[in-house]
């Protein structure tokens, strides 16, 4: 084994994916067995707080109808899209936007906007959380680049996301941690203690030390991961946006065939992770995933998938629900328990899924 | 055959069998493995001689003394282990024994070629056998049977590595032989096949006749209970499980990632688990068996990005199987007679050499006793039944060498086993017993694989299924919704 680590810097590494099994086991779940609740285009950050659930779609933030009501209820719109939301259990929304502004919504900070000079110039937030009714924790996906620009962030291979702290009273912000690679997701007080970031390009979860750092918590995960949510069993759910595939991490080691695919190459078509895929023939064939014969298999690699993780106490994986490449669910990006069911919002489907969980 | 008898070291292995041919019928010999059929059909091919009794050819008295001389009167054979010589190329192979003074070898290759085109069977006769895979050798091995016009052929498991597309071929090669008037015997352990495209039946039970009779006047539990003297097909094959029934994974022990070794290993990514049985279906070709050499350390992964094993969370990489059987991973062959024991040693030195594989003896030097109490251990244990105590193992029925093979790869303490087609010409009696025991290991909390062709036993045995195709992992399935129609579905598209 001494002489493979040594021979590896000549022969290459090998181009690995973990497999999708055990308890990631493929099915077609978020296809056959979610109710579709809604049919609303790119939705994405569903939050809870109050007894009211909100999700946003572009740069409008709605309210979910409950049980029996009709349509989705506005509730405000804005200049630019949103990115993410947060709810605190008194009602407080935190509004990120893709311009890196955050805004304050109800409670006893409404109206504050956190600039993106609290973070250290050009703000990317990717993701936020109240760890209480006062503090908020404010992942940074990049320092180069705007959420709505993941993908040029994942092909420029960055690392230079961070996780903040910012005290809503006294206006102050304070790093936890940095040089991630694009924190897409946390959880603020995570199973175990502390907080556990998504950290999406590296493909895992990392707890963040108190002297600061990360400790990986789930390594080797098929596909990037994005927000996280408490589980009500003690546990968390993970979304996972798109999945890893072969060809991409190849392109992802071939840096000058990289740089010329991305200046091009309309972004659209360049070969990178996706929400949602198969709409345009201009679009990369990826492998198999051309129909053949009329039929399109779903264990085809793709650049878009639907993966929603169940995780325990540990933080280990021990249920998964997916649409398989030959779904149309796919690109989910976050989900909340709420009453024995997890909502999902699938922003490559354009819809807001409800699953029944068993306890 | 009239009141035949062979003797091993004085205990019978087959006793006053009558047996008749008709011209131009097929034939199906049944029986457990150890119930005397190739003994039987061994003594028809002049393979071995009868200790009493006597063999009529059209009416004459006949003894064979050589296979060569029952080739001549127009009896061939074709073997379970195929007997071809492995570094000839095919065409050689065809035409040995009957070469011409001067052979041009381009004429050999053209005629050779033509020949096999003619039996639709897809070999290249300047290949080496030693280059083919075990379904192409058997078809070399039938081929050759063919080409010397017998009038009389003995068909030893001849389908149990074939596809379902070459046993096609394969039964419709045996009818048009029929209609040219030969006359077939063929063993078969797959009933449906005996009871689809025979004849005649005739089912030997612990080396004795048992019934002879039409095939419409049997069922699979008729010839099965002809067979082991009981019902064992609800034992063997029993109803789908449910999702309680299957074992729960545990641990993560192997996790595969992206391995390839040429074309036949393609980025195969899968996990095994402690405590559980994966059952891994794959047609011929599909690269299961050789992905699992690889990580058995028999076979090399590529050079250059070969891909990830890692055993317990540890990379690992086994350039030859020793270090992989001290790590626990244990490979039990799907072709046990070149791969599996030492033939012409005893069952004691057979289960010992796995024993000193592994370095596990405890001895300095050999140790007899250390081997007796092994080998009485071992015997115990798998119900390995043997005429003598010293017997070696090709004079065993071939469950009881599977048997060995198994015994030879547990003695070495595996915490990984990887059963490659465990029941292949096997018998329905051992089949069940080595089913029991595989179920057992994963009950142990081992983590067991098990390679197979046969769906029903996949289907059976598993409690997850990975289903290869062309060289990678396309499917993983449960059992309790799994149907052979969506395996299949997966190993084909």
């Amino acid at each position: 084994m001494r002489l493979d680590s040594l021979l590896d810097h000549f022969r290459g590494r090998a181009v690995t994916i973990p497999p999708m099994d055990g308890a990631l086991r493929p099915n077609t779940a978020l296809d056959d067995s979610a109710a579709e609740l809604l049919e609303v285009a790119a939705p994405d950050n569903l939050v809870s707080g109050g007894g009211q659930v909100f999700y946003s779609t572009g740069s409008d933030l709605l309210r979910l109808p409950a049980y029996g009501e009709g349509g989705p209820a506005a509730v405000a719109r804005f200049d630019a899209p949103v990115s993410t939301l947060a709810c605190s259990a008194d009602g407080t929304i935190a509004i990120g936007l893709d311009d890196g502004r955050i805004l304050l919504k109800g409670g006893a900070v409404d109206g504050q906007t956190l600039a993106p000079a609290a973070f250290g110039g050009l703000a990317c937030p990717t993701a936020l959380a109240f760890a209480d009714a006062g503090t908020l924790l404010v992942c940074q996906g990049s320092s180069a680049h705007r959420p709505s620009d993941w993908v040029v962030d994942l092909m420029s291979k960055n690392a230079s996301g961070s996780v903040w702290r910012v005290d809503l009273a006294a206006g102050r912000a304070s790093r936890l941690a940095g040089d991630l690679a694009f924190p897409y997701g946390v959880l603020a007080n995570a199973p175990g203690g502390g907080v556990v970031v998504a950290e999406s390009w590296r493909h895992r979860l990392v707890r963040i030390l108190p002297e600061g750092g990360v400790e990986p918590l789930l390594t080797k995960l098929p596909g990037y991961p994005a927000r996280l949510a408490a589980g009500a069993d003690g546990g968390a759910w993970l979304c996972l946006f798109a999945p890893r595939n072969r060809l991409i991490e190849f392109v992802l080691e071939e840096d000058a065939y990289r740089a010329d695919m991305m200046r091009e190459v309309e972004r659209a078509h360049w070969i990178a992770p996706a929400l949602s895929s198969g709409a345009a023939f201009l679009e990369p064939l990826q492998c198999g995933g051309v129909k053949t014969m009329g039929i399109h298999k779903p264990w085809s690699p793709s650049r878009s998938y639907g993966l929603l993780v169940r995780l325990d106490r540990t933080l280990r994986p021990v249920a998964s629900f997916h649409s398989r490449a030959n779904g149309r669910r796919h690109g989910i990006t976050s989900a909340i328990e709420q009453d024995r069911r997890v909502l999902v919002t699938s922003k490559g489907g354009n819809a807001i899924l409800g699953l029944s969980v068993m306890p | 055959m009239q009141k035949v008898t062979k003797a091993y070291h004085g205990a019978p292995a087959i006793k006053d069998i009558d047996f008749d041919l008709r011209p131009g019928e097929i034939h199906a010999l049944l029986g457990e493995n150890g119930a005397g059929k190739s003994t039987l059909t061994k003594i028809m091919a002049g393979v071995v001689e009868s200790t009493a009794g006597r063999m009529l050819h059209r009416g004459q008295p006949v003894r064979f003394a050589t296979p060569s001389q029952a080739l001549q009167a127009g009896i061939a054979m074709v073997f379970q282990e195929t007997s071809l010589v492995p570094s000839m190329t095919v065409a050689q192979n065809l035409y040995l024994g009957s070469e011409s003074f001067l052979n041009r070898l381009r004429g050999i290759y053209i005629s050779a070629q033509q020949f096999l085109q003619s039996l639709n069977f897809p070999v290249d006769p300047t290949a080496t056998v030693a280059t083919l895979g075990t379904a192409k050798r058997q078809m070399v091995e039938i081929a050759r049977a063919v080409k010397h016009n017998a009038e009389v052929m003995i068909f030893d498991e001849p389908t149990s590595s074939l596809t379902p597309e070459e046993k096609r071929h394969f039964f419709a090669l045996m009818r048009r032989l029929k209609q040219r008037g030969v006359s077939i015997v063929f063993i078969s352990h797959a009933l449906e096949e005996a009871l689809a495209h025979s004849d005649r039946i005739t089912i030997l039970r612990d080396g004795e006749h048992v019934v002879t009779n039409d095939t419409s006047t049997f069922d699979r539990d008729t010839v099965i209970r002809a067979m082991v003297g009981r019902s064992l097909s609800t034992e063997i094959y029993k109803a789908r499980r449910t999702t309680n029934q299957l074992r729960q994974r545990g641990e993560k022990v192997l996790s595969v990632q992206d391995i390839s070794m040429g074309n036949l290993v393609r980025n195969n990514s899968f996990s095994i688990y402690d405590g559980q049985i994966t059952g891994v279906f794959g047609l011929i070709g599909s690269g299961r068996t050789e992905t699992f050499k690889i990580v058995s350390g028999i076979y090399k992964r590529d050079f250059l990005r070969g891909g990830d094993v890692e055993l317990r969370g540890r990379p690992v990489r086994y350039r030859v199987p020793a270090p992989a059987v001290k790590d626990g991973i244990v490979y039990v062959t799907e072709d046990r007679k070149t791969e599996g024991f030492f033939e012409t040693m005893s069952i004691a030195e057979n289960l010992y050499s796995g024993l000193l594989a592994a370095g596990l003896d405890k001895a300095t030097f050999v140790s007899r006793r250390e081997m007796r109490t092994l080998s009485a251990e071992w015997s115990g244990k798998l119900n390995i039944r043997a005429i003598t105590d010293n017997a070696k193992v090709i004079e065993l029925s071939g469950g009881n060498q599977q048997k060995v093979v198994i015994g030879k790869g547990l003695v070495q303490k595996p915490r990984i086993v990887i059963f490659d087609e465990p029941t292949r010409g096997v018998d329905v009696g051992a089949i069940a017993e080595i089913h029991h025991f595989i179920n057992a290991l994963a009950d142990d909390g081992l983590a067991v694989v098990v390679i197979s062709s046969y769906l029903p036993e996949i289907m059976n045995l598993s409690d997850r299924i990975l289903v290869c195709r062309q060289g990678r992992i396309v499917e993983e399935l449960s059992p309790d919704d799994a149907t052979e129609e969506k395996i299949m579905y997966a190993a084909v598209h």
